[in-house]
């Protein structure tokens, strides 16, 4: 099977947070954003909404300083995975993380990050402008040099009506 | 026994001596009222007595979530302030979206109750368990902006969601309005006045608890279906073009078409230059960015700037129509930068758009008519469409400078304040400022009006089958009706029955609470989808019966009325300004029309079944609607229809 990850495009984010909605309904059978392994992470003044998840990093961080071995990489989705048997909740992978990729559960003693849901994710299936895609890790350098393209096409069709 | 969607605690909290009580969410008031309008509809009529001034330590003021704030069904995002309006003198209620509602849920409480008067400026902080009164005073004089960084700053999380008074509020502007999230208002009937006479400048909230649903998988299935219905089918292209690329703006165009559009203090319907101001040219010079309140599929929110000129870097979000057609077409004003401005000042003042622009435009027509001249407006020349003169204005009204502080009545105060027949253009019906609809132009609109209980808005029953001529819709909902009339705007036979169905409906909307969006327009959820929402959310098995959803709505429409009628409310005040009855329509599609009232009342009151005479209502219909505690209070006051 061809790996997928998590494709953001900051760009169509509009801050709904339905994402953490469904994402905490998933896991935990609630609504609670602060038990979503997703965030929005705004500046509501400005108006800047940017959503912050773990990026099943090729070298993950946390992994490596674990001291329990809690943390190892599912075979069929390549997410990271938390074992909430063998997590002490030491927090030492929030630490490590330069993306806040984890976060640490509010009630239970264990850290809790995206799993991919089992490579069927939520928050792709709720996004409402399909601002998070579940792309093929081959597929995504180029899917966002056509986002890019997109925006260029745009402007070369509003040129080119001008000259028309 | 709890039920889901509620986080089952209230907060009580008397600002005069500081106590604040924590407590459970009568069960009752969750099986009878719902939620938001309604909860905060018992709750007033049940310690707001007629006796109680809107500006008094007796008056209590609530902010409200519903079952369904904070859940994962798609507009979720939003609350509301109920209070007795200073603005009207009768019932207020105010709705916003933005993320406070689903914190408030968070925290673990569904409403709050504020009584009583703090003697030095307080805000209400609150963090899960933890409720608290702070000092205000350093908070006192800031705008809304300020104040929401200055809470977030002093408590160290740039995440707790703040609802607050800007100066407007705190100098008791009769239409002052709360502000939260920085850029959505609970706008309308002065909910932000009430706030600052109780020197309450803000509420902040954060959250870490759970919500949960009464059939999370039922729940799931049919929020990915209405998910599915926003994002598929009918009404997805639909929603795409209109709201997620213009917001609200659209209706600028779309209400100029149909000769709708207020122009010059609501004296037309029909605005000449409307390309200078419709939402393409709004898109094109101001729009930056796309937003969306928390838990929306519809998503029509959108921020904008103004890149050249004076006001260049004013930035907010919106603005939306209501505050476009208020500070264009109906100040006949064709500067879109004027628009953005007012938006950017209302909201830092914490001031109702709506009201404020209608005040503006009363005083513009004062002038022209020779009701008022220089010598009363503080030299002013108040020349229709002037833009400096409108926003200076603006600020003269939040600050209570000068003339600005008669318009800070509001039109039907200020009216009567200038005497010389200037209620004539004091354009409002109950007290409230018209919105940016005209009944001549969609008659059932004109009903919505005049029977609405916070006054001349169109948020509690307007009819929108009628407005874009939705002819499959209005055969599904009103078989028994000729649909060529149902749908014609200028016909004024059966929208009695068409509003009275659509109040109810607003009522389940307000309380649950879900944006009319998506109830009103585009019209995607009707009674058979909210009762089924209620079942799964809540557990409350009677309201998988539509029939009693329906019971439901009728009993919170028929409360909020009785709350008016126990202040004096009758018949007499369910009409309209004479602009919309007597002076036919100047120009446009509706040219030459008036509103003929009494065919669409006599509908609505047998629906409703108010007695013609009166307007006050039977014993039997209020036992019928589960209210007849209400119906007793009434007896005694003579108030009862015989």
């Amino acid at each position: 099977m061809q790996r997928k990850v998590l494709l953001i495009d900051v760009d169509k984010c509009t801050g709904c947070r339905i994402c953490e909605l469904a994402c905490s309904y998933t896991h935990e059978n609630v609504f609670n954003p602060l038990k979503s392994r997703m965030s929005i992470i705004s500046w509501r003044r400005e108006g800047i909404d940017i959503p912050m998840v773990c990026q099943q990093c090729d070298i993950p961080l946390c992994q490596d300083i674990c001291p329990t071995g809690a943390i190892s990489r599912d075979a069929d989705t390549w997410a990271m995975v938390v074992d909430e048997k063998k997590c002490i909740g030491c927090r030492m992978c929030i630490m490590a993380c330069p993306f806040g990729g984890i976060s640490p559960h509010p009630e239970k003693h264990v850290v809790i990050k995206c799993d991919l849901c089992e490579g069927d994710p939520a928050c792709v299936k709720y996004c409402p402008v399909g601002a998070i895609k579940y792309e093929r890790l081959d597929k995504v350098g180029l899917a966002r040099r056509r986002a890019g393209a997109e925006r260029l096409s745009e402007l070369i069709s509003i040129v080119s009506k001008e000259v028309s | 026994m709890s039920y889901g969607g509620y986080a089952g605690k209230y907060i009580r909290i008397d600002l005069s001596s500081g106590n604040i009580k924590v407590e459970k969410t009568p069960l009752e008031l969750i099986r009878g009222y719902l939620g938001g309008s309604g909860f905060t509809a018992r709750i007033l009529w049940d310690e707001v007595g007629p006796e109680i001034e809107p500006f008094s330590e007796q008056n209590k003021i609530i902010f409200a979530t519903g079952p369904v704030t904070g859940t994962l069904f798609p507009p979720s995002g939003r609350w509301m302030v109920a209070t007795l309006s200073p603005l009207t003198n009768h019932w207020g209620e105010a709705h916003a979206g933005g993320s406070i509602g689903p914190e408030l849920k968070y925290a673990g409480y569904d409403f709050i109750i504020v009584e009583g008067k703090a003697e030095k400026p307080v805000y209400l902080y609150i963090e899960d368990d933890l409720v608290k009164l702070r000092n205000a005073n350093h908070l006192w004089g800031k705008d809304t902006h300020k104040t929401t960084d200055l809470i977030c700053e002093e408590n160290g999380d740039p995440d707790i969601k703040v609802a607050c008074i800007g100066q407007a509020g705190e100098k008791l502007v009769k239409y002052a309005c709360v502000i939260n999230d920085y850029y959505r208002a609970a706008g309308r009937t002065g909910m932000g006045a009430v706030m600052g006479f109780k020197n309450l400048k803000a509420i902040a909230i954060r959250g870490s608890g759970d919500l949960k649903v009464a059939f999370p998988e039922k729940f799931m299935n049919f929020s990915q279906n209405c998910f599915e219905r926003h994002a598929k089918g009918e009404w997805a292209d639909y929603i795409k073009k209109t709201s997620r690329t213009y917001g609200t703006t659209g209706l600028m165009d779309a209400m100029n078409a149909i000769g709708r559009l207020p122009t010059k203090n609501h004296y037309d319907g029909y605005y000449q230059e409307i390309d200078k101001v419709g939402s393409e040219a709004i898109r094109k010079r101001f729009r930056i960015d796309h937003k969306s309140c928390f838990g929306c599929a519809i998503q029509c929110k959108y921020i904008s700037r103004i890149k050249e000129g004076k006001y260049a870097g004013t930035q907010s979000e919106g603005p939306e129509y209501e505050t476009v057609m208020a500070f264009t077409s109906n100040i006949l004003n064709t500067d879109l930068t004027v628009a953005m401005r007012a938006n950017y000042l209302c909201n830092i003042y914490g001031m109702d758009t709506i009201s404020a622009g209608a005040s503006i435009a009363f005083a513009m027509e004062c002038y022209e008519n020779g009701i008022i001249s220089k010598s009363d407006t503080n030299g002013i020349e108040l020349v229709w469409g002037d833009s400096e003169v409108s926003l200076k204005l603006v600020e003269m009204i939040a600050n209570r400078e000068g003339f600005g502080d008669l318009l800070a009545e509001g039109v039907r105060e200020a009216a009567k304040k200038i005497g010389k027949a200037a209620e004539k253009y004091a354009i409002e019906v109950n007290g409230l400022e018209a919105s940016g609809q005209d009944g001549r132009a969609h008659k059932s609109l004109g009903l919505t009006y005049a029977i609405n209980v916070r006054g001349a808005d169109h948020l509690r029953s307007l009819c929108i089958i009628d407005e874009l001529g939705f002819r499959n819709i209005a055969k599904e909902r009103f078989p028994q009706y000729d649909t060529d009339v149902i749908c014609d705007l200028l016909d004024e036979r059966y929208k009695g029955y068409m509003v009275a169905d659509q109040e109810a409906l607003f009522a389940i909307c307000d309380s649950l609470i879900v944006c009319k969006y998506g109830v009103m327009w585009p019209p995607i959820y009707y009674w058979e989808d909210f009762a089924h929402l209620i079942y799964v959310l809540t557990g409350i098995e009677k309201y998988s019966d539509v029939e009693e959803t329906m019971k439901l709505g009728e009993r919170i429409s028929h409360l909020r009325r009785m709350f008016n009628i126990r202040l004096g409310w009758s018949k007499i005040n369910d009409s309209l300004h004479p602009r919309f009855t007597e002076e036919p329509m100047p120009s446009g599609p509706a040219k030459g029309e008036v509103v003929d009232l009494e065919t669409m009342l006599r509908e609505y009151y047998e629906v409703r079944d108010y007695d013609w005479e009166t307007g006050f209502p039977k014993r039997s219909t209020l036992k019928k609607a589960g209210l007849e505690d209400v119906a007793d209070e009434l007896e005694k006051m003579g108030k009862l229809a015989k």
